[in-house]
């Protein structure tokens, strides 16, 4: 075997991005278990990335983590991190529990589009209702990946999936859309090709006291990319539809299909048939936190005021 | 001493006290921070107190959007430090049972008050007494593990004992059921409120250990015991690494080990049995008849063996305070040299009386007096004593 060289290059790589790796900071030591071509490898190496550039404090940011295929995030993320699996869908309420049993924490949620919009819509309404000092991110790959690619509230218009093997039919639910009605403070989306914007609004979100809600859209190649043409979301402009068989095409695809907020505004509803806007929606500091309110009226039961 | 700690605990006396009132007022003195509810009948008069309650003391009483969310922010709320409560009926229990399982496997403490109504369904006498859910509390959940599960019978047991399920829960790390009743709940009778001080050395706190190299129960394998350590709490050092839903080893990493891990999950309760299993016998001592009961059917019952015995025939009541995990060894005990056993329940099935067959000598008679919905009348256990003792 010698004769094929070195296993792993020595050469330091050059580019910008990975010019200090956080790869020892991992829980799993570089052992992940997502598919090729998935997002939760980014996202699992931009959340450590933060938490490492931002020495946030272990103790202080628990992560509560919903159930889907990025459960096995805890074997990528920050291996100091402390982490809570919860119940299919029942993150938000976990988060509920433990912000209000101890208001020095700020819990971070990790759920996905099917746990947070599907089975656990209902306690994700009410957290952002309540403005529950918290963050989370839903991480919409539009497709029901541990299962083995059942369609999701958000599997767009037309698309295919295991259980929709003549194509959707249904409306998609939108978390944005759904989090600006429910009250959420802060709200943005943003996809994985996008690394630095996400950086930019999960560094906002962590800053910001209340609920604050990103959206973030992520390639699932195995069960959505093998299942549909990269002309999905752009049947009416006539493009001719390419199999979307490696991660690179999906990337592609999420970017192609994908609008800044401002853009966005000049188009209608035919023409943002499935796509994805992406940018802030809302940033509202005037809104106080639950814990604090809670905090004067135990001081008003106390008979303190 | 702060303000918070001087309402937490009621003046020593005697107070007249409802059933819920009653449960409310023993956890707080149990130490309850976190209350989780959704409000169902006959299980309201909890939440509704301990929203008034629980501010004052410096707790959190949340209503919750459903029992789901509020038995999953008990669940965050006990990970975090605090000593966590929820109040439910039969409807709300399906619901909830989910979590149960999931907090059995994480060995989350937490206590839960069951307030038994009518059923099955949502519908019809709500308000009335049915221990239905006791067979549901027994397996409450998928997988295996296993529950502690306390039958008060009046506003005193109500009080005492769910200072007992707090410590229970404490100590063995699974979950742990107060099972009252429509009826007990909406009770109003005297309850004695022990000194402040009576009370602090009953309870046991929510601490820290000295070693952190464990988190959860193991088998010492040196002395065959089963070792449980105290609950993790998330903000602080004793932490696992990660929390998976995954047999777990001691350190909470994931193992295929799982038949031992089974194993830890119900013998670490069961192998504490005599700890656990609290019972009462009443004029047992030379009696032909064994009446065994548990919760409001227990009152009828003392009131019948009384009668019966003015009347001549050697009755006794075998009580169980404990109702999981069942005490094998000492009803075998009770039943051994007895005549009959007379079993009232209030449901049909006798889900006790299933265990006692299991226990009794094959030979010795057992009825059971089955009632849904209404008491057991005193006379309606004297007249099976009568018949059953000709």
């Amino acid at each position: 075997m010698s004769d094929l060289g070195p296993r792993y290059p020595t050469e330091k790589p050059v580019q910008p991005y990975i010019q200090y790796s956080y790869g020892g900071y991992l829980y799993g030591k570089y052992n992940s278990l997502f598919c090729a071509g998935c997002g939760y490898g980014i996202i699992g190496h931009l959340f450590t990335r933060m938490f490492e550039d931002e020495k946030l404090d272990p103790k202080l940011y628990p992560l509560i983590i919903g159930v889907g295929c990025y459960t096995q995030i805890v074997t990528l993320a920050h291996y100091k991190a402390q982490k809570i699996t919860t119940l299919h869908g029942r993150a938000p309420a976990v988060a509920t529990g433990v912000k209000m049993a101890n208001p020095n924490l700020k819990p971070i949620v990790f759920t996905g589009d099917g746990d947070c919009l599907g089975i656990g819509g209902n306690h994700f309404i009410h957290i952002c209702r309540r403005n529950v000092d918290c963050t989370i991110l839903i991480f919409n790959n539009s497709i029901y990946g541990m299962t083995g690619g059942q369609s999701a509230p958000t599997t767009l218009y037309g698309a295919k999936s295991t259980t929709t093997p003549y194509k959707v039919f249904e409306e998609r639910s939108d978390a944005v859309k759904l989090a600006l009605a429910a009250g959420a403070t802060y709200i943005a989306r943003t996809t994985v090709a996008h690394p630095r914007t996400f950086l930019k609004y999960f560094k906002k979100a962590l800053n910001h006291k209340g609920t604050s809600v990103i959206e973030v859209i992520t390639p699932c190649l195995t069960y959505f990319g093998s299942k549909n043409l990269d002309n999905l979301g752009a049947e009416n402009l006539g493009l001719p539809g390419n199999k979307m068989d490696t991660g690179g095409k999906m990337i592609e695809w999420i970017k192609r299909n994908t609008i800044r907020k401002n853009q966005a505004k000049f188009m209608d509803d035919n023409e943002l048939l499935n796509r994805y806007v992406i940018g802030e929606f809302r940033y509202d500091t005037s809104k106080p936190e639950y814990s604090e309110v809670y905090a004067k009226i135990q001081k008003v039961a106390m008979g303190d005021d | 001493m702060s303000d918070k700690d001087t309402k937490r605990y009621l003046p020593e006396g005697k107070y007249i006290m409802m059933g819920n009132v009653a449960m409310a007022e023993g956890a707080l003195a149990a130490g309850l921070n976190f209350f989780g509810g959704y409000p169902i009948t006959p299980s309201t008069e909890v939440i509704e107190h301990l929203a008034k309650r629980l501010p004052e003391v410096g707790g959190t009483c949340l209503q919750m959007e459903d029992e789901l969310a509020s038995i999953n922010a008990v669940m965050g709320a006990s990970l975090a430090g605090a000593k966590a409560m929820t109040a439910t009926s039969g409807p709300g229990l399906s619901l909830m049972v989910e979590t149960i399982s999931m907090a059995a496997n994480l060995e989350i403490p937490f206590v839960f008050c069951d307030v038994q109504r009518v059923g099955p369904g949502s519908h019809g006498p709500v308000t009335a007494p049915h221990h239905n859910d006791i067979g549901l509390v027994r397996f409450a959940g998928h997988g295996e593990f296993q529950v502690i599960a306390l039958a008060p019978m009046n506003c005193q047991e109500l009080f005492d004992l769910t200072i007992t399920a707090f410590n229970f829960a404490e100590t063995y790390r699974c979950p742990v059921f107060i099972l009252s009743d429509a009826y007990l709940g909406h009770i109003h009778e005297p309850v004695y409120v022990p000194s402040k001080e009576e009370v602090i050395k009953r309870v046991i706190m929510r601490e820290l250990p000295q070693d952190y190299s464990k988190i959860y129960s193991y088998k010492d394998n040196d002395t065959g015991a089963y070792v449980i350590p105290k609950p993790p709490i998330i903000g602080t050092d004793y932490y696992p690494p990660t929390a998976l839903q995954l047999p777990h080893t001691t350190q909470g990493l994931p193992t295929s080990n799982i038949l031992s891990f089974m194993e830890i999950l119900i013998e670490k309760v069961k192998s504490n049995i005599d700890k656990i299993s609290l019972t009462e016998e009443y004029r047992l001592e030379d009696a032909d008849i064994v009446i065994i009961a548990y919760g409001l059917p227990v009152r009828a019952s003392y009131r019948a063996v009384d009668e019966a015995r003015d009347m001549g025939i050697k009755v006794g009541v075998f009580r169980l305070i404990t109702v999981w995990p069942f005490p094998d060894e000492k009803v075998r005990e009770v039943v051994e040299n007895c005549k009959a056993i007379i079993i009232p329940e209030l449901n049909y099935t006798g889900f006790i009386a299933e265990q006692v067959e299991r226990v009794k000598k094959p030979e010795t008679p057992m009825t059971k007096i089955p009632k849904v919905g209404v008491f057991h009348h005193p006379d309606d256990i004297l007249n099976v004593i009568k018949e059953v003792s000709k």
